[in-house]
C-alpha cells in the first residue's frame, strides 16, 4: 500500500529543547495510524509540524510525492490534510451549522465581485455550500442541532462537531488530536465505530493521537510510539503492547501494558 | 562637540522623565499584559494636583510634589477598580482593556477640560531659571533635579522588585497570574499595588512635566511617546522601559537639533514601526508562545 | 427644530456611519481592532479636498468633479492601508492595535507638517458638495455592499478568523489574506467617509482626526455590537445625533463617552445588537438558536435520570 504521508528524520527544537527528535514514520493509504505515548512526547508537534503551524528544525515530510515542509497552514489543508485539536477549537459563538457552512468554503470559488454583486455563480455555488453543510451534518448525526450555538452542544457532540468540520474540506488524511478524550466507555465505542465508518466511507487515511487504549488498540491497524520525542516503537497492536520498551515508556519497569 | 554634550544632556531630561511615564506602562503591561491608555490621563492629573497644591493650596514644593503624587496613587486604584477589576473578573478579552482605558482617558482628558476648563496654565517658578554652568555646558537646575529624582525613584522601584516579598510576587505575577494565584499569593493586592506603584511614578511624573514645559488637558497625549518608549525597550520591562525612554529622548532630541525640530515628533513613531517590524518585543522584552 | 437641523446632524451620522461601518468590517467581523481609522478619514479627507478643490483657493487644488475626490480619497486610502497592513498584520493582537495608534498619529502628525495643505492652520474653502441625497446614497450602498460581503463565504471566512484565528488557518482560510481585505476595505470606507466630511464641512484641520476620533470610531462599533451591521447604523445615529441634540452640554459629551464606553465595556460589551442582525433573516436566526438550546436543554434533563447526563 502506498504511503500517504512520509515523514523522514524530522526533528522540531525549541530553543535548547528537542520537542521532536529524528522521528520517521509512514501513514499508509487509507489507514488508521495511531501516534501514542507519554505526555510531552511530541505527539502534538508533530500534528503541528504536519499542518504547517510549525516549521521542522530538519527533516522532510512528504504527502503523495510532494514536500511539504514550508507551506502555510492554509495550503496544507487545501491539499487535503486537516486536524481537529486536543482542546476542541469550534468557533464557539456559531451555530453548529454555521461552524460546518464555514469550513465547506473551499468547495466553492466565486469571488468577492460575485459575492457583492449577488450574481448568479455565487447563487449557485452558495446553494451548493447549503447543500453539502446539511449533507455532512446529517451523515454525522448532527443535523438536529443545526442551529444550536457550539459552545451549547454537549461535550461529545462539540468533538464530533470538530470531525464534521474537518471532513467538510474534503481531507484525503485526517489527523484526530485526542478524539476521545474526556468520553466515558460507550462514548469511546463510538467514537471508534465512526472513525472506521469515516475513513471507509470517505476514503480518507486517518493518524490519531490517543491515550485511550482500547480505541488504539481497538482501531488502529498500525501503531507509532514515541518518548522524550523520538521513536521507540512501531508495529502492529499486538507488536506494541509486547514491547519491553513501550512498557518501561509507559509504567516504568512494571509488568502489564497500560490500559488508560 | 560641546553642541553634541549638551544636546546628550537636553536628551537625558526629557529621557528621565518618559522613563518615568514608561514605567508605568510596563507595570501594568507586565502583570496585566494590557497597554493601560488610562495612564496618560493619571499624569496629566499629577500635573494639575501639583499645579493647585503649589498656587492654591501655597504648599511647599516638597509637600506638594508628595500629594500630586498620593492623588494619582489613589486615581490609579480608582481607575482600576472602576474599569479593569470588573472585566478580570470576567476574564474578558484583553482588548475590552484596551476599550476601557480608551474609555476612562477621554473620560479624564474632558472631565478637566469641562470642570477646570482647558486653558494652558504655568507652574510658578520653584527653582531658580538660571542654569548651572558646568565649564562650557549649561544644564537647568529643573533638569537636573528631574534627572536625580528620576534616578532614585527607578532604582528604589527596582530594588522594590528585586528585593522585597511583594515585589517578588509582582515578578512571578508577570508571568503567570493564575497560578500566581493558586500558590497563595494575594493577586488582587498584587495588582492594586503595581496600579499604585505606576499611579505614584505617574504623579511624579505629570508634576515634573507641567514644571518644564505647561499644563493642559491633553498632556496624556504626550504620554503615547513615552508608551512607544516603553515598546521599543520591550513591553513588561521596567529596565527596557528606562532603556527605551532614554534612547528615545536623546534621538529625538539630536533628531531635533540637527535636523529639524517638525521631525521631532515624528521620529518617535518611525522608531514604534521600526520596532514593531523589525522586533516587537523591544529591545529587553519577553518573548511567549501560543501553545498549538 | 427645524428639518435643516434634524438634517444636519443627520448628514454627519450618515458620514460617521460609512466609517463606522468600514471599521464594523475589521473589527467586529474580523476582531482586528484599529485605533487609527481616522488616519485614514484624514488621507480620504484631504485627497479628496486635494482632487476637488478650486485651482484658485489657497491651498489650491485640482478643481475636479466630487465624485472623482470620492474615488481618490477611497482609494488612496486603501493604498496606504496596504501598506501599513504588510507591515502591521503578522504582529499579535494587541501590538497591531499599537501599530494601528502609531500610524493614525502619524499620519495626522505629517498633515500637521506639510504647508502645502495647510498645515496645522488647516484646509478652508473645500467646495460644498456632500449633500443629503449623496450621503443617503452612500450609506445604502455602504451596507448593502456590507451585508453581501458578510453573508458570503468570504464574510464567513473573516468571522471564522475573528472567532479562532488558528482554526480558521487549519480550515483553509488564509488568514492574512483575509485579514488584509478586511482591512483594506475598511480604510476605503474611512476614507470615502473623509471625503464626504470635508465636503460637508468645507474646512479641514490635522486636529479633526486625533486619536479621540479613532476611538470614537471604535467605540461606535463596539456599542452597536460586534458582527452586527444594524448596530453599527444604529449605533452611529444615536451616538452621532445624541450628542448633537445635547448640544447645551457640549463640553460634557466627550465625558459622556469616556464613561459609557467603561460602562459598556463593564456591563455589556456585546453592545446593543449582541451580535443579531434586525432583518428578518436576522431575527428568525436568534429564534433558531434559542429555540435549538431549549430542545437541547430539555432532551439533556429527559436523558439524565438513570442515563450518563453531561
Amino acid at each position: 500500500m502506498a504511503a500517504i504521508l512520509h515523514i523522514r528524520d524530522l526533528t522540531k527544537q525549541f530553543g535548547g529543547l528537542t520537542a521532536v527528535d529524528a522521528v520517521s514514520f509512514g501513514v499508509p493509504e487509507g489507514g488508521i495510524v495511531g501516534l501514542i505515548g507519554p505526555n510531552g512526547a511530541g505527539k502534538t508537534t508533530i500534528f503541528n509540524l504536519i499542518t504547517g503551524v510549525y516549521r521542522p528544525t530538519s527533516g522532510s515530510i512528504e504527502f503523495g510525492d510532494r514536500s511539504i515542509v514550508g507551506l502555510e497552514p492554509f495550503r496544507i489543508a487545501d491539499m487535503g490534510i486537516t486536524r481537529t485539536f486536543q482542546n476542541i477549537r469550534l468557533f464557539k459563538n456559531l451555530s453548529v451549522f454555521d461552524n460546518v457552512l464555514t469550513a465547506c468554503h473551499l468547495n466553492a470559488n466565486y469571488s468577492f465581485a460575485d459575492a457583492i454583486l449577488r450574481l448568479p455563480r455565487f447563487r449557485a455555488q452558495e446553494k451548493g455550500l447549503m447543500a453539502k453543510a446539511e449533507n455532512l451534518l446529517g451523515i454525522m448525526g448532527l443535523l438536529g442541532y443545526k442551529d444550536l450555538i457550539a459552545n451549547n452542544l454537549p461535550y461529545g457532540l462539540q468533538r464530533r462537531l470538530e470531525i464534521v468540520r474537518a471532513l467538510a474540506l474534503n481531507p484525503t488524511l485526517l489527523l484526530l488530536d485526542e478524539p476521545a478524550a474526556g468520553m466515558n466507555p460507550d462514548e469511546t465505542e463510538q467514537l471508534m465505530r465512526l472513525i472506521v465508518r469515516i475513513r471507509d466511507d470517505f476514503k480518507l487515511s486517518v493518524l490519531v493521537i490517543e491515550h485511550h487504549m482500547d480505541l488504539i488498540m481497538g482501531v488502529c491497524e498500525h501503531i507509532i510510539v514515541l518518548n522524550f520525542g523520538e521513536k521507540i516503537a512501531e508495529g502492529s497492536a499486538d507488536e506494541v503492547s509486547k514491547n519491553p520498551q513501550v512498557i518501561e515508556a509507559y509504567l516504568g519497569t512494571s509488568g502489564e501494558a497500560a490500559n488508560a | 562637540m560641546v553642541q553634541f554634550l549638551q544636546q546628550l544632556i537636553n536628551g537625558l531630561s526629557i529621557g528621565s522623565v518618559y522613563a518615568l511615564m514608561a514605567v508605568g506602562y510596563s507595570l501594568v503591561y507586565s502583570i496585566m499584559n494590557f497597554s493601560n491608555f488610562a495612564h496618560g490621563g493619571v499624569i496629566m492629573l499629577g500635573a494639575y494636583f501639583g499645579f493647585f497644591s503649589l498656587t492654591l493650596l501655597k504648599l511647599p514644593f516638597a509637600a506638594a510634589f508628595l500629594l500630586a503624587s498620593v492623588g494619582t496613587f489613589v486615581v490609579a486604584i480608582i481607575v482600576e477598580r472602576i474599569a479593569y477589576k470588573p472585566l478580570r473578573e470576567r476574564r474578558a478579552p484583553f482588548l475590552y482593556f484596551i476599550i476601557s482605558a480608551m474609555g476612562a482617558s477621554i473620560l479624564l482628558e474632558n472631565l478637566v477640560i469641562a470642570t477646570i476648563g482647558p486653558t494652558f496654565r504655568t507652574y510658578p517658578e520653584v527653582f531658580p531659571k538660571a542654569p548651572i554652568e558646568l565649564g562650557p555646558l549649561a544644564v537647568g537646575r529643573l533638569d537636573l533635579i528631574i534627572f536625580v529624582i528620576s534616578a532614585v525613584s527607578l532604582t528604589l522601584l527596582i530594588l522594590f522588585i528585586d528585593k522585597t516579598k511583594l515585589g517578588k510576587a509582582i515578578q512571578a505575577a508577570s508571568y503567570n497570574v493564575k497560578a500566581c494565584a493558586l500558590m497563595g499569593v494575594n493577586t488582587d493586592r498584587v495588582i492594586l499595588t503595581v496600579f499604585g506603584l505606576g499611579g505614584f511614578l505617574a504623579g511624579i511624573a505629570g508634576v515634573f512635566f507641567g514644571m518644564k514645559y505647561t499644563v493642559y488637558p491633553q498632556i496624556g497625549n504626550i504620554t503615547t511617546k513615552s508608551f512607544i518608549a516603553a515598546v521599543f525597550g520591550g513591553l513588561g520591562s521596567l529596565p527596557g522601559a528606562v532603556l527605551g525612554s532614554v534612547l528615545l529622548g536623546i534621538i529625538e532630541t539630536f533628531v531635533a537639533g540637527y535636523l529639524s525640530s517638525q521631525f521631532r515628533d515624528l521620529i518617535a513613531f518611525v522608531i514604534l514601526i521600526a520596532v514593531l517590524v523589525l522586533r516587537p518585543t523591544g529591545i529587553m522584552g519577553k518573548v511567549t508562545e501560543d501553545k498549538a | 427644530m427645524d428639518w435643516t437641523y434634524i438634517q444636519g446632524i443627520l448628514m454627519l451620522a450618515g458620514i460617521n456611519m460609512i466609517a463606522v461601518l468600514g471599521l464594523s468590517l475589521l473589527t467586529g467581523f474580523t476582531g482586528l481592532f484599529s485605533f487609527g481609522h481616522a488616519g485614514f478619514m484624514a488621507i480620504g479627507a484631504y485627497v479628496g479636498a486635494w482632487i476637488s478643490a478650486s485651482p484658485a483657493s489657497t491651498p489650491a487644488g485640482l478643481g475636479l468633479p466630487f465624485i472623482l475626490a470620492i474615488v481618490g480619497g477611497g482609494a488612496a486610502a486603501g493604498a496606504v492601508s496596504y501598506f501599513i497592513g504588510r507591515i502591521s498584520l503578522n504582529l499579535k493582537g494587541d501590538y497591531f492595535c499599537i501599530a494601528t495608534l502609531g500610524f493614525g498619529e502619524a499620519i495626522r502628525l505629517i498633515f500637521n507638517n506639510v504647508n502645502r495643505f495647510g498645515g496645522a492652520r488647516g484646509w478652508p474653502g473645500v467646495p460644498s458638495k456632500s449633500t443629503f441625497l449623496a450621503i443617503l446614497i452612500a450609506d445604502i450602498v455602504a451596507v448593502l455592499f456590507l451585508a453581501n460581503l458578510v453573508k458570503s463565504r468570504h464574510g464567513r471566512n473573516m468571522i471564522a478568523v475573528r472567532e479562532e484565528e488558528l482554526a480558521a488557518q487549519i480550515a483553509g482560510i488564509n488568514v492574512f489574506k483575509y485579514k488584509m481585505i478586511s482591512l483594506i476595505i475598511s480604510a476605503v470606507y474611512a476614507g470615502v467617509a473623509g471625503v464626504f466630511f470635508a465636503h460637508y464641512m468645507t474646512f479641514i484641520q490635522p486636529k479633526m482626526f486625533s486619536l479621540t476620533k479613532s476611538t470614537e470610531l471604535t467605540i461606535i462599533v463596539i456599542f452597536g455590537g460586534l458582527g452586527s451591521i444594524s448596530g453599527s447604523v444604529l449605533g452611529a445615529l444615536v451616538l452621532t445625533a445624541l450628542p448633537e441634540v445635547l448640544r447645551a452640554f457640549e463640553i460634557w459629551r466627550l465625558v459622556f463617552y469616556g464613561a459609557a464606553v467603561i460602562l459598556i465595556m463593564v456591563s455589556r460589551p456585546k453592545g446593543l445588537m449582541g451580535g443579531m442582525e434586525l432583518t428578518p433573516s436576522g431575527i428568525r436566526k436568534v429564534a433558531a438558536e434559542r429555540k435549538a438550546l431549549r430542545e437541547a436543554k430539555a432532551k439533556l434533563l429527559a436523558e439524565t435520570p438513570g442515563g450518563e447526563g453531561d
